[in-house]
Parts: structure tokens; C-alpha cells; sequence
């Protein structure tokens, strides 16, 4: 037995320490490594009635993915171009959200951050409210608001700004709005907690110094909140890159979601290995995306999730 | 004059952002009073607590909060459980090994959720195939499938929150419990728990939370067990009607209520303790009496008064009848949709007069009366081949209204009873 | 005393992968003693302690308690109670909970819980206080809850890891007195872990000095005091003057010392290390700073010490000189302050007298750090 674990035993018991590294074991390679890796392996295998998994038809190919890229075989065009604009388009969006929601909550945040008070309190209770409402409550919500009947087409209308109703929705602008608004909480909470630590000397110091705001918040607050900062947006881009309820909600009827295309390949067109092939390509791309923006904004790993 | 403009943009900006954090929950709750039967606040047309009723009534809203229970208890469980031991076996764990186990138990948290769906159900059936067992087994079953999947990244959250609190802890007092003659188990139950508790309830609770609120996971994995989210989603994607707002509204309220709740039992355990730090032992009890639990206490005077105000809104409901209006609101309808016929008519006698060969498209105008919807071309959005082509769920449709005669039961103790 | 139950530490190695934290321990504790391990931090004394009371395995030897060999027994199955540095109360639990909390564990009835609890309340001075929280409570009086706590368990050994270093100077001093008191009241044996060696001195029958590891000396206080057999034992243990240089002659029981700076003297050979000190040996001579005294001027031979005075000082009991010494260390001279005149006597050369029975010669070591 490794000394690891014979300590851990001894420090642990035999019974708690046995129930301790079977939940974690269970969790963490029953729960997370194998269903990743099955999905990975399922993800190259053909499309087959359940009768035939493991017969001699099952092995592995590249069909699925090749399907992403060039299409149905014998299809029309040389490449996916269906699919694959609405991967991209996705990414781009998801990108714009975070970008988005990085600007409208860093203001919040470090307000939040650095001013004292009661009502600091209240405002960190009407952050969380929206959270604890179902999300897809909160897409209804906002498909209240931007409508075409809706609350601001009513409002607009009314007042004379427009005289047709603007459609948010086929302009895909109540998708974006959903998607900032789902996650704005996963944003600030972050990007609060570092600037929370932030000693408000720094500023006090930099303010005698003669800096403007802006270059205060340039080279002192930013580079402090940097990891809080990565820490948000890589949770905001993840989410809404993967995001499902709000694209079906609130995405117009031509503008598909990556994952609305995943979501059709296993409950309409019942192509299981095709659907997983989509998923680990959003996963990869997705890691592989965030991992690149880590580097080049030089975040560790371990400042996420924080 | 440079601070007090930037003091005012700050307001106005902090305006503008809870503006649109919390106006569209504003305006959807006071949709679910609009006796309009699409969810809107204009035109208003009539008080109604007539969503409430057909919420109360419709069977699958019933049965999904009844799946959403059992598989959100059965996630509370099973991801405190693993976010315990997770936590436990970080604080442990060899050095070499702690940045590759926390980045695997972190990563769940990242991991979109559709991708965690697809693969806890690929995975699962296959080892049900492995075991030979049939499609009807505890593998398949929607329920073990959700708990598993949703589990999978909440035991994430479970951890980070219980890890916060497991780092204050002294691992000396497990060892001084051990050392006075506890067992491993003991020391655990008796010394370990009771300091983790105020964690253990936090992470309980948002595990509950996220568990109800799931959908992107959820969605692949629940089989025959809906839960309230999903079926909320199919509807509100093949349909909205004021009922969903109105079930909207008692969330929010719930959740109002709790927060408020649990802020002003905060506020109150801080007050004692800043008044034992003030105050001798003696005059402790004397001092900190109900008066105290006000005194400086905003989320305990929200508190009453939001009680007040649920009491006179459910007093209103019972005795409110909104017949009247609603038939006026009817009358004025239709007396609006005979004038746009009129309109309409004259309209087509001029294009008539006009064009004589265009006769054939008019024939559907009168049916889209009240609204101009169905002609914009917008109205596809709502039909559910534009989303996919979706044949797994046939288009809700659309409930009529119930009958007026049965507001009195909506509050009614046993109605609520039946749901909750 | 010899009732209550000994602890003995049979070639005793524990290793924490490449290090070695204590090195073939071999430790006989008589029943009912207070037995102290008093080394600098970091010497692997704490490691002992929990080697004894079962949170730690040796990596080879036998720890035995009453003759019975530990060996695969777990802490709760030990015969000791372990009061931990930080105390370890449990904060959740009020006084009285924290110490029946043994009784708990077997299951005994809260009255009979409450009863023993008031007992030993009033033994350790605090009745009445059994319903407050630890945190309710001062430094010292949750240092007797401690206490309490490990004696309601009833062991047969009671280790201390420490247990007065979070109290402030009085409060320790007098703890000391407390802890003696108790010991000898409830008559089991103490295993005593500190660096302080005015703690070890004033409470214990045996102390063992421990360096990196290794046991330096087992002996009482006023052997390790008076007869160190390690350069560091006689570093350590109270304030020591060095002399560095080798031994230039054996006679008996003395040797005469060619040191490095101070010429050539004569001092005993410490008992340990009669017969092993060899001519031409590197050797370390000690002489206690009161153990000098100013000798009168021109006066020399193997037990005079002339040097330059850097400075003095007054400390109230006694009068501190300092003169040049071997290796940039000054030589530390007290003087007891009976109320005669002292002469000021900075930068001139003084000469200085002991008698060679308190001048001890050991070989050549490691010495404590300052």
C-alpha cells in the first residue's frame, strides 16, 4: 500500500476513510472521467440499431466528424456549411456575450467591492434573487419583454419611436440579452471577491499620486482582479457556449445554437454517436479556446473557480 | 462638481442594471394578473387570479414539481455526499496529486451541462447493456439518470463551499476526539459535522436549487420524469400563457421570502453578538428582545411588510370576482373585432373595386382578429418546426381558460397542500 | 512514585519520506514521572509525542506503554490523553460538554455526565463555569478545561505537547506551579513536550534533550544542568560561555584544554564522557557566566581567563560582564549583586577565576542555536 494511503487510512479510519474514497472515486472517475472518455469512445463509433453494438458493424470511424465538416456524403455542397457557420457563430457569440457581460458587471462589481454599507447587502440580495428563479423562467421573462407585443414594443410603439414592431427576437437581440442576463451573478461574483480583498490604500494612494480614474483602474485594479476577472469570463463563455434553454426560448427561428443542433441529433434524428461527436467537438474547442486565452492573458488554472 | 457627477452616474448606472436584472421578473409576475391571455401588462384588461387556478390544475405542471422534488432531494444527497468527500480529500490529498485532482473536480463546473447529459446517459446505458440488464432497469431510469448527471457538477459547487468552511477547520480536534477515546466514525459525527453544518445547510440548499433549476443536463436524462423545468420549457417554447407567469410569480415570492428571511435572521444574530460584545451576561436577556430583532433590521421590516402584503393579496383573491370585467373586456373585443371586420370589409370592397381577381387570400383575416400576429411571419417562431423540428413534444395546446366560478379554491389550504 | 504506568521508546526511528525526524530513540519513563522532552523546534519532539499516543506509526521500534507494545493500536485505544498546543477544545461544545466528553463517547448518562464534570471543575478552580462556551473563557482557564478534559478520560498517561507557549509570561509561570500540583495529586505519569527550558527545569523528575532527531542526555534537571553530556545539552540548557580547542592532557577525572584563544585550562570531564575523551581530541569547554568571578589583577594559571571587556550591564539581581571570547561569541560573566561598588571596566583586560569542578569539558558538537 502507497504510504499516501496508509496515512490517509490512519488518518481516517478504515470505515470513513473507505466511504470517503469510494464517493470520491465514484464521483470522480464514475461521475466525470469514464461518462467523458464513454462519450469520447461512442463518439467514433457508427450509428447502429441496439442489436448490432458490438457486432461486427461496430468500429471504430471518423464518419461523425467528418459529417460536421463535409456534410451528409453525396450531399450538395462540398462542407457543412449549415453546420459549421452555426458553430462558429456560436463561439462569436459567445465571445460577445462575455465581453458583454464583462463590461456591464465590472462596474457593479467593484462598487460592490469597495464600498461599505448596508445597502451593499441589499443589492447583494437583489443580485441573487434572479438566481434562485428557474432559468427558464427568466428566459420567459425577458420573451415577455422583447415580444412583439411585448413590454417594449408596447412601450416604443406607444410612444411614437417606432410604428412597426421591432422584432428582438429574429434580430436575435432577446438571445443575447437572455444569455448576459442568465449569467451576470457567474460574472460578478468573482471579479467581487478579489476586488473585496483589494486594499482600498492602493487607490487611495494612486488617487495622490495624480492618476486618473481610468489609469487607476488600469494598473492597479484590473491586474489585482485579473484572476476573478478570468475566473468569470472563462465560467460566462463556457455557460453560454453550452447554453440550451435560452437559444430555444429566445433564439429566433433561423439562428440556430450549436447546442440546439446537439440536442436535434439525439431527440429528433435519435443519432446518439453523431450527438456526442457535437458534444466533445463543443467540449475541445471550448477547453481548447479558454486554454489559449489563459495563456495569453497569462491566468493560471488554478485562479478558476475560486 | 467631478464627484457628485460621478456619484450620480454610478446611481444611474446601478439603476439601469438592476433595471434589467430585476424588471423582467417585475413585469412577469404582474403578467400572471392580466386576464389577457397572452403573458403582457398592456393592454391591461382585467385583475384575474384565473392563472393561478389553471396552474393548480394542470397535471403536468403537478407531476413535474413532484419529479423535480424527489430527483432535487435525491441531488442533495448524493452531491453533499461526494462534495464532503471531495472537499475532505482535497484538504488531504498527496501535494503532487492536488492540482490534478482539484482541476477533475472543478471541471464539472465547466463542462456545459448539454455534454454532461450526453454523457452520463451514453455512458450509463451502456453499462446497463454491459450488465445485460433490459431498458427498463434502474440504469435507464430517468430518475437515477438525473440525480447521476445533475450530481456530477452541483457535488463542483458542493465542494467549494464546504472546502471554505473545512479550511477554518482544526484537524486537531478530530485528533483530540480520537485521542479521548472516539472512534474514526464518531469523531467524524460528533466533532467534524456539527462544525460543518452551517456549510453542509448552504451547499443543501443550493444543491436543492440548482437541482430544480436544471435544464441543460436534465434535458437528455429524464426519461419518463419530467421535472418542472423541463416541462416548463416545453411549454413556454410551444406556447406561453399567463398560468407559467403566475407560477413565475409564486417562485419569485418564495424566494423574496426566504431571502428576506434568512437576511433578517443574519442581521439579528449579528445584532446579539455585537451587543454581547457590548454587554455584560447579565443584561443580555433583558436587552435583546423583539424590539431588537427590528431595531436596525431593513430585512426584518421587508419581512413584515411583504407578509402584509401576501396576506391582503390572498384576502383579495379569495373574495375578488373579476366576471364583470372580464365580460366587459369581452364585449369590448369583440365589439373591437366587429369594427375591424367592418374595416376590413370595406377594405376589401375597395380592393375589390380595385383588383377584382384578388379574392382568395382574405378568406383567414377574420380569424386573427384580436391579434395581428399570425400574419407578421413572426408567429413561426412559436410554431415548433422552426425550432428544430421537434416531434418529441406535440405542441401544447392550449388549455382554455377554466371556468370563472372556481377562484375561491385557488387559495384554499388543501388546494396548496396537494402541490407542495 | 513508581505506581503509575511507564512509557519506553525501544529503538525508535520515524521518517517522513527522506527525512528522518527522530533517530533510534531509546527512552525508559518510570511510572508516575514527569518526563519532559525539551529541544529546539523542529527536533522531532512533538513527532515522539504522537508516536506515543498513536497518531503516528514508527517507521521501525516499539513504543511500549505498561510493558504492552503499541504496535497497530490506535489513538482511542491508548491508555493517554494528549493536550494539544492549541488545546483543541471543542468550540461547539459548552465546558462541561467538552470535558465528559470521553464519557460521551461510551455512552454515559448526562447526569453522570454533569456530576464528574463539576468534580473536576472544582479541582481545576473553575466551579460554576460548566455552561459557557471555550471561547467564553481566558487563555488560562482554557488551559485547565484542557487539562480536565484529558483527566476525565482517566489515562495512565497524560502528554503535554506545549501546552503553556499561547500564554503570556505570568500566566506560564504560574501554570507551571498548577501542573506540578496536579501531578503529583492524580499521580500518573506526565510526558511533558517544550523548548522552554525553565518549563523543563521546574517540573520535571527527567528531562531528555533532543537535537535533529537524536536524544542528546536523559538525566534529571540538575544533572543536565551541571553535567551536560553533549556540546549542545550544555548550550542549550541555560545560558553557557564556550571555549573552543582540544585536549591537550587527561588526568582522571580533568583534562587541560589548549583553547583557541584563552590559553591553557583545566576543567572536568563531564560524567558521560569519563574515559571516552581522548588527548588530542576536539573539545568544547562551558563554564556558567556565575561561575566566575573577577580575580584579582596579575593573577594567572589553568583556571584564570584574561580578556577585554566590551561592555557591562546591570541587571538588577546581578551585574553582567562582557569580555572578547573564542569566535566572535562574547564571554557572558554575573556577578551577583550583594551591594557592593562595581568598577567600570570597559575596554580594559580583566581577568577572570573558577573553580574547575564547574567547568565541563565535553567533545567537540554542534551547539544550540542563539
Amino acid at each position: 500500500m502507497p504510504s499516501f494511503l496508509k496515512e490517509f487510512f490512519n488518518r481516517n479510519g478504515t470505515g470513513m476513510g473507505l466511504t470517503i474514497l469510494g464517493l470520491v472515486l465514484f464521483w470522480t472517475i464514475g461521475l466525470i472521467i469514464l461518462p467523458q472518455l464513454s462519450m469520447l469512445d461512442f463518439s467514433f463509433r457508427p450509428n447502429l440499431p441496439p442489436p448490432e453494438i458490438g457486432g461486427p458493424k461496430d468500429v471504430y470511424t471518423l464518419e461523425n466528424y467528418k459529417y460536421l465538416i463535409y456534410g451528409p456524403e453525396g450531399g450538395s455542397q462540398d462542407y457543412n456549411t449549415v453546420d459549421l457557420r452555426v458553430f462558429f457563430r456560436t463561439l462569436v457569440a459567445a465571445v460577445c456575450v462575455t465581453i458583454f457581460n464583462l463590461i456591464l458587471c465590472y462596474p457593479i462589481a467593484y462598487y460592490l467591492g469597495q464600498s461599505k454599507g448596508s445597502h451593499i447587502r441589499i443589492f447583494a440580495i437583489m443580485l441573487i434573487i434572479p438566481y434562485w428563479i428557474n432559468e427558464i423562467l427568466r428566459a420567459f421573462a425577458l420573451r415577455i419583454i422583447f415580444g412583439e407585443t411585448g413590454v417594449l414594443n408596447t412601450l416604443f410603439t406607444g410612444l411614437g419611436i417606432w410604428d412597426t414592431p421591432f422584432d428582438f427576437i429574429r434580430n436575435d437581440i432577446a438571445l443575447y440579452a437572455g444569455l448576459g442576463y442568465a449569467y451576470i451573478l457567474l460574472m460578478i461574483f468573482p471579479i467581487y471577491n478579489v476586488i473585496e480583498s483589494l486594499d482600498r490604500n492602493q487607490i487611495e494612494a494612486a488617487r495622490d499620486l495624480g492618476a486618473p480614474w481610468w489609469r487607476i483602474h488600469w494598473r492597479v485594479v484590473i491586474p489585482y482582479a485579473k484572476p476573478g476577472i478570468s475566473s468569470g469570463c472563462t465560467m460566462v463563455f463556457m455557460l453560454s457556449a453550452g447554453a440550451l434553454a435560452a437559444p430555444q426560448i429566445l433564439g429566433g427561428p433561423s439562428s440556430l445554437w450549436f447546442t440546439q443542433l446537439i440536442y436535434q441529433q439525439f431527440n429528433d434524428n435519435n443519432d446518439w454517436p453523431q450527438g456526442a461527436a457535437y458534444a466533445v467537438v463543443l467540449l475541445v474547442t471550448c477547453i481548447l479556446f479558454v486554454l489559449a486565452m489563459m495563456r495569453l492573458f497569462k491566468v493560471n488554472m488554478g485562479d478558476i473557480g475560486k | 462638481m467631478n464627484s457628485s457627477f460621478l456619484r450620480i452616474s454610478i446611481w444611474v448606472y446601478l439603476a439601469i442594471f438592476f433595471a434589467y436584472l430585476l424588471g423582467p421578473l417585475v413585469i412577469m409576475s404582474i403578467t400572471a394578473f392580466n386576464s389577457s391571455s397572452f403573458p403582457r401588462i398592456s393592454p391591461w384588461e382585467c385583475l384575474t387570479f384565473q392563472w393561478f387556478t389553471e396552474l393548480f390544475h394542470d397535471q403536468r405542471i403537478l407531476n413535474g414539481i413532484k419529479n423535480s422534488l424527489i430527483i432535487g432531494m435525491g441531488t442533495v444527497v448524493l452531491s453533499v455526499a461526494m462534495g464532503l468527500a471531495g472537499a475532505l480529500m482535497l484538504t488531504q490529498i498527496w501535494p503532487k496529486l492536488r492540482a490534478t485532482y482539484y482541476t477533475i473536480i472543478i471541471a464539472p463546473i465547466l463542462i456545459p451541462g448539454v455534454v454532461l447529459g450526453i454523457s452520463t446517459l451514453v455512458f450509463w446505458d451502456r453499462i446497463n447493456r454491459m450488465l445485460g440488464l433490459g431498458a427498463d432497469s434502474v440504469l435507464s431510469n430517468g430518475v437515477f439518470l438525473t440525480v447521476i448527471g445533475q450530481s456530477t457538477f452541483i457535488a463542483s459547487y458542493c465542494m467549494l463551499v464546504l472546502v471554505a468552511r473545512l479550511q477554518r477547520y482544526d484537524t486537531a480536534l478530530t485528533e483530540a476526539a480520537l485521542d479521548l477515546g472516539a472512534t474514526h466514525a464518531q469523531a467524524f459525527r460528533k466533532i467534524l459535522l456539527p462544525f460543518m453544518r452551517p456549510a453542509i445547510a448552504s451547499a443543501a440548499v443550493l444543491a436543492f436549487l440548482a437541482s430544480f433549476e436544471n435544464y441543460n443536463t436534465t434535458t437528455f436524462t429524464f426519461g419518463e420524469y419530467p421535472t418542472l423545468t423541463i416541462e416548463l420549457a416545453q411549454k413556454v417554447r410551444y406556447g406561453i400563457t399567463p398560468a407559467i407567469s403566475a407560477l413565475a410569480f409564486i417562485i419569485v415570492a418564495l424566494t423574496v421570502f426566504f431571502a428576506l428571511l434568512n437576511e433578517a435572521k443574519l442581521r439579528r444574530q449579528e445584532l446579539v453578538a455585537a451587543a454581547r460584545r457590548n454587554a455584560t451576561v447579565q443584561d443580555l436577556g433583558g436587552k435583546i428582545r423583539l424590539p431588537g430583532f427590528f431595531a436596525g433590521n431593513m430585512a426584518a421590516v421587508l419581512l413584515v411588510v411583504f407578509a402584509v402584503a401576501t396576506i391582503t393579496v390572498v384576502g383579495t383573491a379569495t373574495v375578488y370576482s373579476p366576471d364583470q370585467c372580464i365580460a366587459n373586456v369581452k364585449e369590448q373585443k369583440r365589439l373591437e373585432a366587429e369594427r375591424r371586420i367592418q374595416e376590413l370589409r370595406k377594405q376589401r370592397e375597395e380592393q375589390r373595386k380595385q383588383r377584382e381577381a384578388q379574392e382568395a387570400e382574405q378568406g383567414g383575416a377574420t380569424q386573427s382578429a384580436p391579434k395581428p400576429s399570425n400574419n407578421s411571419g413572426f408567429g413561426g417562431v412559436f410554431a415548433p418546426g422552426a425550432l428544430g423540428g421537434g416531434t418529441d413534444a406535440e405542441p401544447e395546446a392550449e388549455e382554455p381558460p377554466k371556468g370563472n366560478g372556481g377562484f375561491g379554491n385557488v387559495f384554499d389550504p388543501n388546494s396548496l397542500s396537494g402541490d407542495q | 512514585m513508581s505506581a503509575g504506568i511507564g512509557v519506553d521508546l525501544e529503538n525508535l526511528w520515524i521518517r517522513f519520506g527522506d527525512f528522518v525526524a527522530v533517530r533510534d530513540a531509546n527512552v525508559h519513563i518510570n511510572g508516575g514521572d514527569f518526563f519532559s522532552f525539551l529541544g529546539p523546534s523542529g527536533c522531532g519532539k512533538t513527532t515522539i509525542l504522537r508516536a506515543v499516543s498513536g497518531f503516528l506509526e514508527p517507521s521501525e521500534g516499539n513504543v511500549l506503554i505498561g510493558g504492552k507494545n503499541m504496535k497497530g493500536i490506535g489513538p482511542n485505544k491508548r491508555p493517554t490523553a494528549l493536550i494539544f498546543q492549541n488545546l483543541a477544545l471543542f468550540p461547539l461544545m459548552k465546558v462541561w460538554e467538552n470535558i465528559t466528553f470521553s464519557m460521551e463517547i461510551k455512552g454515559a448518562s448526562a447526569a453522570e455526565r454533569r456530576k464528574r464534570a463539576d468534580e473536576l471543575l472544582d479541582m481545576i478552580a473553575l466551579p460554576g463555569q460548566g455552561d459557557k462556551l471555550p471561547s467564553e473563557l481566558s487563555g488560562g482557564q482554557r488551559q485547565r478545561v484542557a487539562i480536565a478534559r484529558a483527566l476525565c478520560a482517566k489515562p495512565d498517561v497524560l502528554l503535554l505537547d506545549e501546552p503553556l507557549s499561547a500564554l503570556d509570561l505570568k500566566l506560564r509561570q504560574h501554570m507551571r506551579t498548577e501542573l506540578r500540583e496536579i501531578q503529583q495529586r492524580v499521580g500518573i505519569t506526565f510526558i511533558y513536550i517544550t523548548h522552554d527550558q525553565g518549563e523543563a527545569l521546574t517540573m520535571s523528575d527527567n528531562i531528555a534533550v533532543m537535537r535533529a532527531g537524536v536524544i542528546d542526555q536523559i538525566a534529571d534537571g540538575k544533572t543536565i544542568y551541571n553535567d551536560p553530556a553533549t556540546a549542545f545539552a550544555a548550550s542549550f540548557v541555560g545560558e553557557n560561555n564556550v571555549f573552543r580547542g582540544k585536549a591537550k592532557r587527561v588526568m582522571g577525572d580533568e583534562a587541560l584544554i589548549a583553547t583557541n584563544r584563552s590559553g591553557e585550562l583545566v576543567a572536568r570531564i563531564s560524567t558521560a564522557n569519563r574515559g571516552k575523551l581522548a588527548e588530542g581530541d576536539d573539545a568544547m569547554m562551558f563554564i556558567r557566566p556565575e561561575a566566575f568571578s573577577v580575580a584579582p589583577e596579575g593573577a594567572s594559571g589553568d583556571h584564570f581567563v584574561t580578556a577585554r571587556v566590551t561592555h557591562e550591564e546591570f541587571e538588577g539581581n546581578v551585574f553582567n560582564i562582557f569580555t572578547e571570547g573564542d569566535g566572535g561569541k562574547e564571554i557572558k560573566v554575573s556577578i551577583p549583586n550583594h551591594g557592593q561598588s562595581f568598577k567600570d571596566h570597559t575596554g580594559q583586560n580583566i581577568t577572570l577565576e573558577y573553580d574547575t569542578r564547574n567547568a565541563v569539558v565535553v567533545p567537540a558538537g554542534e551547539l544550540a542555536a542563539e
